[in-house]
């Protein structure tokens, strides 16, 4: 008998372990909704069974098994969680302002589980963030598809492990400004941008030949090559090269997004997604053609001179051009209703419900490599949800519950004022309580830049 | 004693000689010469003679009839200690006292062991700041410009009389490891011990590799983001280069010469798994990344400068890592800010402040729940708020028996020093630290402490009273204080006890009605000058009163003062003794 506790003490404390290494996954029967599913079209009085974190059965008057809550979403809408392809919240830095090219630093490594923001993100139904570097240089670091599950402390919990690597760019001028002008380096011009990037891939070809020859002799008898210098940089580059690695590239004009387009087709890269694209509508054929896409603001513009030439229309344009178009946030703020920011394209454009949707789910899930997980409701997805009281293409839409997995990450009725996993010991609190918070694409770069506080928006 | 006047009012004579006569022939002056180098001479072979006053007299001591704390858990009342030559020679309770013997009467002395700062920087100056080569491209700077200089040892930098070390061995601190100053890779800890400043008084000169989240303005890495890579990338490179260069020794024909890279070598005992890395992670985020380093190379891991650990006992034991915590504790001032005004949601808000305060001060509470042994650090940390601070971590849930392992022993076996120190045992290093009361006492003060077997008296630091005058005092007083309340009345009461000047004041309680009785600290006399303090506790807040004043005959005339809350008048009368 004491053998046998014993043992089941340790099989306990087995599972125990297993599941803490794993994230938490939920299960919850969502009855009755009105469900969006964005590519298998919108199903009335629809029941969704979530199971261990994924979509089980959705269908007409399921019944929830044993211990698993049931929540009656009658007049409600369930659409899948949002997916916000560009972003800057929850890093503890985004711009290693440094160099023209830090592809060896990682967003994963500054990751910060505590930012407030990624709650009222989930307040405002995005439930997947890609945590970019950021604009600063012309190949910047490694970003991060992190699933929102607020509460942990650890950083790991946060990372979407299942998505591609990722990596940021960034044309004109951003990169020109900093190190141009700023440090009197390459790139200055958009010229050097091309030549920057061109070189680099350059240099990672000749990196990864040094590797492969040094691999192949180094067991031989008598070998004689000595171990090459490991170079985090461009050992990133040839992932890039070998198609391991997703661009997404910080773009304004057609002129520099063709130029990257060029310049990846001549190395056989096509794993390519553009960001911000204002002038995307002028090479719309190209962008459908040779890349994954453009994820596009829905109405933000001149605030510098590359971004001038842009329209509301830009969205609607691209997706009607066959170019995988989504919607980002760029920002804490639009981050909170990116389903207004697709709204717009219906004014804009006149998309339909389905296609304005998919601008924050599947087609962003497409971008990041992830769309066979999420981005839509369909059985044996992840099971990433967001009820709305309204339709959330309406202006009166109000997120009522978020999950992740299965787990309820926000609930409105259950919406505690102070929602801080940490304080600080030494924070002085205003009589009169007031916080605010800014994640930019520029962040950490003024150092470089004197002017670059006169600009409101860096993005 | 004698010879060595002896030899002095020489010295002078032949001083006087030299100097008046100047004109005195050639060959006197030779003579003289070879006397004055003859008891020059003379001087080495009677080497008490020191005319400087400086040599201690003996190496022996004895302090006797003693509470002896050898390790935590473990008295020996009544005990005596000897030391000689630098070690514990004997720990008894019946020993033997040597002829050679400084014996210092340890009666009411508490006797720890000496106290081991497990990574500080007292005695530590900065490395000149490194010049930026012209023209350099600061995406690629050398590495000492980019404050990455793992080659550079500390012990070159260092110096017995530097910043902070008489402060801190006077809190009885008789070990450090010494830290480099710089940036993420400052060089490497040295073990140093705080004894005599004529001695070399290091342990060991490479005792781990120093890194920081710390990045040099404008130059790559120049973020954390940048400093994980190259953290990376330096420790790869290292361990290519070494093999490289066994290859090289191996076989050497056919091979390309190693190129010497001082940084890169300096990660070689790393690699060998002989030292640790020794981390300053001070909140949570950056233990986690020092962690995911720790977890991807593969190196022994020492997380120093611990703020913000309680909620990763479980990831540090996982990873085998060690922790230092720091004695640094947050400034209290923004969680005791007064609310009484504020909104409602400003009001919630501070008191989420005041637990993450009092969280902080009980995170070595939490390591020691969690069974995790570990040490302190001293950097960042102000010496003179370290009892206060030691005494919060125990208000706060820390055991007094953790709190001294944490000091001591739990420190040496961290790095790797317990075989000789740590504790008080015979053949173990004389570092000691003598205490007027218990650890965690607020009233504790370090009478003395014996560093290298080197003696270092604080009695300086002990309230001075005449005792000759002291009886004049001892009796009743009457007071009355003028204070903006009105007039507050009551009595002072001194006597003498055990050969020391005590007393007592009865006031009006500040929390109600009635009166309390308190008792002073620090009383002063010295016949006419007299001050001493005590608390009362007004409202949740402690109140230290400090009174000052002049003694005219049964008169007493002067002030009593709060801090930041102002100075009221004092005056007091002595009650007459009747005799029957």
């Amino acid at each position: 008998m004491k053998k046998f506790n014993y043992i089941l003490l340790c099989v306990l404390l087995l599972v125990a372990n297993g599941l803490t290494a794993q994230t938490p996954k939920g299960s919850v029967l969502i009855k009755n909704a009105t469900v969006l599913t964005v590519t298998q079209g919108t199903l009335e009085e629809t029941d969704v069974l979530v199971q261990d974190g994924l979509i089980k059965k959705i269908g007409k008057d399921l019944s929830a098994p044993k211990n698993v809550e049931s929540i009656d979403a009658t007049g409600k809408f369930l659409m899948p969680g949002i997916i916000d392809a560009h972003s800057h919240l929850a890093l503890d830095v985004v711009n290693e302002a440094t160099a023209p090219i830090t592809a060896q630093v990682s967003m994963a490594d500054v990751i910060n589980p505590f930012d407030v923001g990624i709650y009222r993100a989930l307040a405002g139904g995005t439930t997947i963030a890609h945590g970019l570097h950021g604009s600063a240089n012309a190949i910047g670091g490694q970003s991060i598809t992190m699933k929102y599950r607020y509460g942990t402390h650890d950083p790991e919990d946060i990372i979407m492990k299942e998505a591609p690597r990722t990596i940021k760019f960034a044309l004109g001028e951003n990169p020109t400004r900093v190190h141009g002008r700023g440090k009197n380096l390459q790139p200055r011009t958009r010229m050097g941008v091309e030549a920057v990037i061109r070189n680099g891939f350059a240099e990672a070809i000749q990196y990864k030949k040094q590797w492969e020859t040094y691999n192949a002799s180094k067991d031989k008898k008598n070998n004689t090559i000595t171990p090459p210098e490991y170079n985090l940089k461009l050992e990133t580059l040839a992932d890039i090269l070998d198609g391991e690695i997703i661009i997404h590239c910080h773009s304004y004009r057609a002129d520099e997004i063709y130029m990257l387009i060029n310049v990846c087709r001549d190395f056989g890269v096509d794993k390519l997604v553009f960001t911000h694209v204002n002038e995307g509508f002028k090479v719309a054929p190209e962008l459908a053609k040779y890349t994954m896409g453009a994820s596009v603001f829905s109405d933000w513009w001149a605030y510098k001179f590359e971004v001038y030439y842009s329209t509301a229309y830009n969205a609607a344009i691209l997706m009607e051009n066959d170019v995988i178009t989504s919607i980002n946030s760029d920002s804490g703020e639009l981050i909170r209703h990116l389903y207004h920011e697709a709204a717009k394209t219906q004014r804009y454009g006149g998309l339909t419900d389905e296609q304005a949707l998919s601008l924050i789910t599947i087609n962003p899930a497409k971008q990041l490599g992830i769309d066979d997980l999420v981005g839509s409701i369909e059985e044996g997805k992840q099971a990433d949800l967001v009820i709305f009281d309204n339709h959330p293409l309406s202006v009166y839409a109000i997120p009522q519950m978020t999950f992740v997995d299965g787990v309820k990450y926000f609930d409105i009725n259950d919406d505690e004022d102070d929602q801080r996993l940490k304080v600080s010991p030494t924070q002085m609190v205003e009589p009169v309580y007031l916080q605010a918070e800014d994640e930019r694409c520029m962040h950490g770069v003024e150092l470089f830049t004197e002017e670059a506080a006169n600009f409101t928006h860096t993005h | 004693m004698p010879k060595n006047k002896s030899f002095v009012s020489l010295w002078l004579d032949l001083n006087i000689l030299s100097t008046h006569n100047f004109m005195i022939k050639r060959q006197n002056t030779l003579k003289l010469l070879m006397v004055w180098f003859c008891l020059l001479l003379g001087q080495t072979v009677y080497s008490q003679s020191d005319y400087t006053g400086n040599k201690r007299v003996t190496g022996t001591y004895a302090i006797t009839n003693a509470t002896i704390i050898t390790s935590p858990g473990k008295t020996i009342s009544n005990g005596t200690i000897i030391i000689k030559d630098g070690l514990f020679a004997k720990i008894s309770t019946s020993a033997q006292l040597p002829v050679d013997a400084q014996i210092i009467p340890g009666d009411s002395l508490i006797i720890y062991p000496g106290f081991i700062d497990a990574l500080g920087e007292q005695g530590v100056a900065s490395p000149e700041e490194a010049k930026r080569p012209k023209d350099m491209d600061p995406s690629n700077p050398p590495n000492h410009v980019a404050g990455i200089t793992p080659e550079l040892e500390v012990l070159d930098y260092w110096n017995i009389e530097g910043n902070g070390v008489e402060a801190w061995r006077k809190n009885g601190f008789t070990i450090s490891q010494v830290a480099p100053k710089g940036l993420m890779l400052p060089g490497k800890t040295a073990l140093v011990v705080l004894g005599d400043e004529k001695s070399s008084n290091y342990l060991s000169t490479a005792s781990g590799l120093y890194a920081q989240f710390k990045t040099p303005r404008g130059l790559y890495p120049g973020t954390t983001l940048g400093l994980m890579a190259k953290w990376r990338e330096l420790y790869k490179n290292a361990v290519l280069k070494q093999e490289h260069e066994k290859m090289f020794v191996a076989q050497g024909n056919g091979l390309a010469r190693p190129q010497n890279d001082p940084s890169l070598a300096a990660f070689y005992p790393v690699i060998d798994q002989e030292i640790p890395v020794i981390f300053q992670a001070k909140d949570e985020l950056e233990i986690r990344r020092a962690l995911k380093l720790q977890n991807e190379l593969g190196f022994r891991l020492v997380l120093t400068g611990v703020e913000d650990g309680s909620s990763l006992v479980e990831d540090i034991k996982a990873a085998g890592a060690s922790v230092i915590l720091s004695l640094d504790l947050p400034d209290p001032k923004a969680s005791k800010v007064e609310f009484d005004e504020a909104t409602e949601e400003a009001k919630k808000a501070q008191q989420r402040v005041v637990e993450a305060y009092n969280n902080a001060l009980m995170q070595a509470a939490h390591f020691e729940k969690a069974g995790i042994p570990f040490a302190f650090s001293t950097q960042d940390a102000k010496s003179g708020e370290f009892m206060k601070h030691l005494s919060l971590m125990m208000e706060n849930g820390l055991s007094e028996e953790a709190a001294l392992a944490a000091l001591t022993i739990n420190a040496a076996e961290i790095l790797g020093i317990a075989q000789y120190t740590g504790s008080i045992a015979e053949g173990n290093l004389a570092n000691l630290v003598i205490t007027t009361d218990k650890l965690g006492d607020e009233k504790a003060k370090v009478k003395y402490v014996f560093a290298d077997g080197y003696l270092f008296e604080y009695e300086g630091e002990k309230p001075k009273v005449d005792m000759s005058k002291a009886k004049e005092l001892v009796g009743t007083w009457n007071y009355e204080s003028e204070t903006p309340g009105g007039t507050s009345k009551g009595t002072v009461k001194y006597e003498i006890n055990a050969g020391e000047l005590q007393g007592e004041i009865v006031v009006d309680d500040p929390d109600g009605s009635g009166q309390i009785t308190r008792k002073l600290k620090d009383i002063n006399y010295d016949g006419k000058e007299l001050s001493f303090n005590f608390s009362v506790m007004a409202q949740g807040n402690k109140l230290i009163v400090y009174a000052k004043g002049t003694v005219m005959d049964d008169k007493f005339e002067g002030t009593l003062s709060i801090k930041d809350m102002g100075k009221y008048s004092l005056t007091a009368t002595k009650v007459p003794e009747f005799k029957l």
